[in-house]
């Protein structure tokens, strides 16, 4: 009995981190197009969705395109409970072409690339101070384009 | 699933000797009930509470695990504006006919040319097509009512477009916020393969209008810009590859990607040297000397032969 009793809570808690887990990925969806798309204005979202959910010391990249004579806003959008994130867009050689840290936040950076070009934004929480809570926040990391 | 979820919640389970007793159960299905009765529009997050025994090694472990890497596909939105700039004129007769919409059954081919007609839609709206737009945004609509993905593409976004129809702008914004839609909810309700193969079918689909537009329009910018999408061939091939292979849908799609991903080997895109940095009026510049990428004809003809081939199968 106590065996059954065991499997079920597994099955049970395992739904629950399945439902949660769902939850807080459409929660990140819904925190980005309603925080973050409108910030891409005057540029046009390019209507990828690039989202994670992070904790302090965690990390997330996405590889960017961009292509020659287009105008484009790169914007990392961190829900307020992680606080300020540090970001930086680096090219295929890892040389930085803009940073952003945490004590002196920038919440985007335009650019216009003279030749077609991959690009990386790399994304981190700083760690905090030894605390009993992990704050687990959305971070969204999107790009605008101009026509 | 988030590996906090995980790391927080294994140490209640590393010991079966403390089973919940069953007088507890009520209590955890209520907070699992008013948990998801939370879900909404609200942009709540965790704060989970973590045992300190873990230590620091665990934790440098799940981090060291939880590196979250994203492929960014340019949308078909990009590449038909990307089109536009390169001089491209409008052809309606190479889009996927209208009448074919009732042909796909499977879900595999209800995706592929959902992404299909939702590029032939991005396609018509950037050239400011009113009438053709309205037709392909029936058919996108179609496809998503049977692929049940209507809540993300109802009724009310096709009376937004239709009242916005002569707002090029607006229907552009609206069109952009449809596909946002579709793909966070394919991905919301684990049917990420879906959204796989939405986006696959609309990159073929944009890299097919691009090479059939050379036929009659061809210029050094058109080329430029099919060569280019070499990158972005990159990364859907290196998204694919994070859906599980077994699935035939799948495995066929990524098959046809590597296949053209082949014939783009020896197009050279990007400069190898280190970016420079500018600034031009007000606006920062980065780049490096590189030679405008470009295609011989041999390769433009390979590419829009296999473009073709692969795109036909999909639509018929």
């Amino acid at each position: 009995m106590r065996n059954v009793r065991y499997m079920l809570l597994n099955v049970l808690l395992t739904g629950t981190f399945l439902l949660l887990a769902t939850m807080s990925q459409a929660q990140c969806r819904s925190f980005a197009k309603n925080k973050c798309v409108p910030e891409l204005a005057p540029f046009k979202f390019n209507e990828t969705f690039n989202a994670a959910q992070l904790a302090a010391g965690e990390e997330a990249e996405v590889n960017l395109t961009f292509y020659s004579g287009q105008q484009y806003r790169v914007l990392v959008c961190a829900h307020p409970i992680l606080g300020e994130v540090n970001w930086k867009l680096v090219d295929t050689n890892n040389k930085i072409i803009f940073e952003s840290l945490a004590p002196e936040p920038k919440p985007h950076f335009d650019l216009k690339a003279s030749s077609t070009t991959q690009m990386k934004v790399i994304v981190w929480v700083p760690e905090k101070e030894k605390t009993d809570m992990v704050h687990v926040g959305c971070v969204a990391i999107m790009v605008g384009f101009k026509e | 699933m988030s590996a906090d979820l995980r790391g927080t919640f294994e140490p209640s389970l590393t010991d079966p000797m403390k089973p919940m007793r069953t007088n507890r159960w009520p209590m955890l299905l209520l907070a699992v009930g008013l948990l998801a009765a939370c879900g909404g529009n609200e942009t709540q997050q965790d704060a989970l509470q973590v045992d300190d025994g873990q230590g620091d090694a665990t934790r440098t472990e799940r981090v060291r695990k939880t590196k979250n890497i994203f492929f960014n596909i340019p949308s078909p939105m990009e590449t038909a504006a990307l089109l536009k700039k390169a001089g491209a004129e409008y052809n309606g007769k190479i889009l996927n006919d209208v009448k074919n919409v009732n042909r796909y059954t499977s879900s595999t081919a209800q995706a592929l040319n959902l992404g299909i007609y939702g590029a032939d839609l991005s396609y018509t709206s950037v050239f400011n097509q009113t009438q053709e737009s309205m037709l392909y945004t029936a058919c996108a609509q179609n496809l998503a009512k049977r692929l049940n993905v209507s809540h993300a593409f109802d009724q009310s976004t096709v009376d937004r477009m239709e009242r916005n129809r002569n707002d090029r702008d607006s229907l552009l914004s609206i069109i952009s916020e449809t596909y946002w839609d579709v793909d966070a909810y394919l991905k919301d309700n684990e049917r990420e393969n879906l959204s796989g193969l939405m986006i696959a079918g609309g990159w073929i689909e944009g890299l097919y209008i691009a090479t059939q537009v050379t036929l009659t329009n061809d210029s050094p910018e058109l080329r430029q810009r099919i060569a280019e999408q070499k990158l972005s061939l990159g990364d859907l091939v290196g998204l694919m590859g994070t859906y599980p292979g077994d699935e035939t849908s799948i495995a066929k799609v990524k098959a046809d990607l590597e296949a053209l991903n082949k014939l783009f080997t020896d197009v050279t895109v990007e400069s190898s040297g280190e970016s420079t940095i500018t600034q031009e009026e007000g606006m920062t510049v980065v780049g490096g000397a590189v030679a405008m990428a470009s295609l011989s004809d041999a390769q433009l003809v390979a590419i829009r032969d296999k473009a073709a081939q692969v795109r036909n199968t999909y639509i018929n």
